[in-house]
């Protein structure tokens, strides 16, 4: 289970309108305890992906995960997820996504249907490497 | 001793820990250590040819171990290692492109080239506006203009289907381009501006041939610009495994 604090929801779907027609994509900082997961801070990052894809991929660049951990320290907490959105795909993970996926971390996905967000759902893997959603929960 | 900073995914495999501390005089010293204390993170690190994971960077100082000298690149005591995640993804569509049959874009091509040419040699405009009716009719069907004549041609035994994954929007928007090209050179031809018209006419044969012999179909290309641009009606985004207006390599039919 993740649950993000006020807000949060808001900061992530109107980053993801910002960047349409490309995917938008940041970090989730928060703490992790006894198994649920709370977002109190989104740290958005630049799509560093190839210009002409990047209506279609994301690429966050070691440099900003370094800075991303740098900012997530200095307030106590830690990076407990990515957040990315999919311009006009539904808001579950592609088969790049799984490709690329690390374990533990939460996924959060948002769809943008033509500017405006429409569902933000939230993934892991599992041990077996399979996408399973997890529940969202707004605080 | 040398500390290593462990990114929050990997953290489950050294018993929560975000930083450890190891001995070693190059970078392979060190992840060899990290590992041995550590055996459940090596597949997380290593893939089955030991080789080191895409999506696992592992930066010295700040500065990534593939700009120094990779694996041995030597660490002194007081230096700073980070193995830090790379993190890429997105929405990925090419596994569900559906099929268009490029062979009748072509033999479409080839008659719209075939007939502009006869009402320019023959001077008559109202050819040009006959195929510019098939075309946007076509168009507005969702098919080539001219697949009667495909289907003919394949009847006969000429030709043959060449299906490839790509998206069928953009060329029926190409072809309307075409067409609305078309009307407007029949204006042209209306006031009395031959000159005009046949220029645009010859507009039409050059993107048509362009598309026939270099596989590029400029409306195409402009269709998916519009659908970047977030116009509405263009929903369609260029396919990621091409430069777009480019026609699918064979390679990528399935």
């Amino acid at each position: 289970m993740i649950s993000l604090a006020p807000g949060i929801l808001n900061e992530i779907q109107r980053h993801a309108e910002n960047a349409y027609p490309e995917e938008g994509a940041g970090v989730l900082i928060g703490k992790e305890q006894g198994g649920n997961r709370v977002v109190d801070r989104v740290l958005p990052l630049t799509n560093n992906f190839e210009v002409e894809l990047r209506n279609r991929r994301y690429m966050i660049t070691p440099q900003d995960m370094i800075n991303a951990e740098e900012f997530a320290d200095e307030m106590g907490l830690e990076i407990i997820g990515i957040y990315h959105s999919h311009p006009d795909h539904p808001a579950q993970p592609s088969d790049f996504d799984h490709e690329q996926a690390l374990p533990w971390y939460s996924y959060i996905i948002t769809s943008v249907n033509q500017k405006t967000a429409a569902e933000s759902r939230s993934w892991r893997l599992t041990e077996e490497r399979i996408f399973v959603e997890e529940k969202l929960l707004l605080e | 001793m040398t500390h290593i900073r462990i990114p929050t995914p990997l953290r489950p495999y050294t018993a929560g820990l975000r930083e450890i501390e190891v001995d070693g005089k190059t970078v392979r010293d060190i992840l060899q250590e990290v590992t041995s204390k550590y055996p459940s993170i090596q597949p997380h690190l290593y893939d089955d040819e030991g080789n080191l994971r895409a999506y696992v960077n592992i930066f010295i100082n700040e500065e990534d171990i593939r700009n120094l000298s990779g694996h041995e690149t030597p660490v002194e005591e007081n230096d700073k290692l980070m193995i830090v995640p790379s993190i890429a993804g997105g929405s990925d569509e090419s596994e569900i492109l559906p099929f268009v049959d490029h062979a009748a874009l072509r033999a479409n091509q080839v008659s719209i080239i075939a007939f502009l040419l006869i009402a320019f040699v023959a001077d008559l405009p109202l050819i040009s506006s006959i195929i510019a009716s098939i075309m946007l009719l076509g168009t507005l069907t969702k098919k080539p203009g001219f697949l009667p004549i495909y289907r003919a041609l394949r009847w006969i035994g000429i030709v043959k289907p060449d299906r490839l994954r790509d998206y069928s929007e953009p060329h029926q928007f190409a072809q309307g381009f075409g067409a609305v090209v078309l009307f407007l050179a029949a204006g042209t031809f209306f006031f009395e501006l031959p000159i005009v018209g046949w220029t645009l006419v010859g507009v039409v044969i050059f993107l048509a041939g362009l598309n026939l012999l270099l596989g590029f179909c400029v409306g195409c290309a402009v269709y998916y610009w519009f659908n970047r641009l977030g116009l509405p009606f263009f929903q369609r985004a260029a396919p990621i495994d091409r430069t777009p207006g480019s026609r699918p390599t064979r390679e990528k039919a399935i």
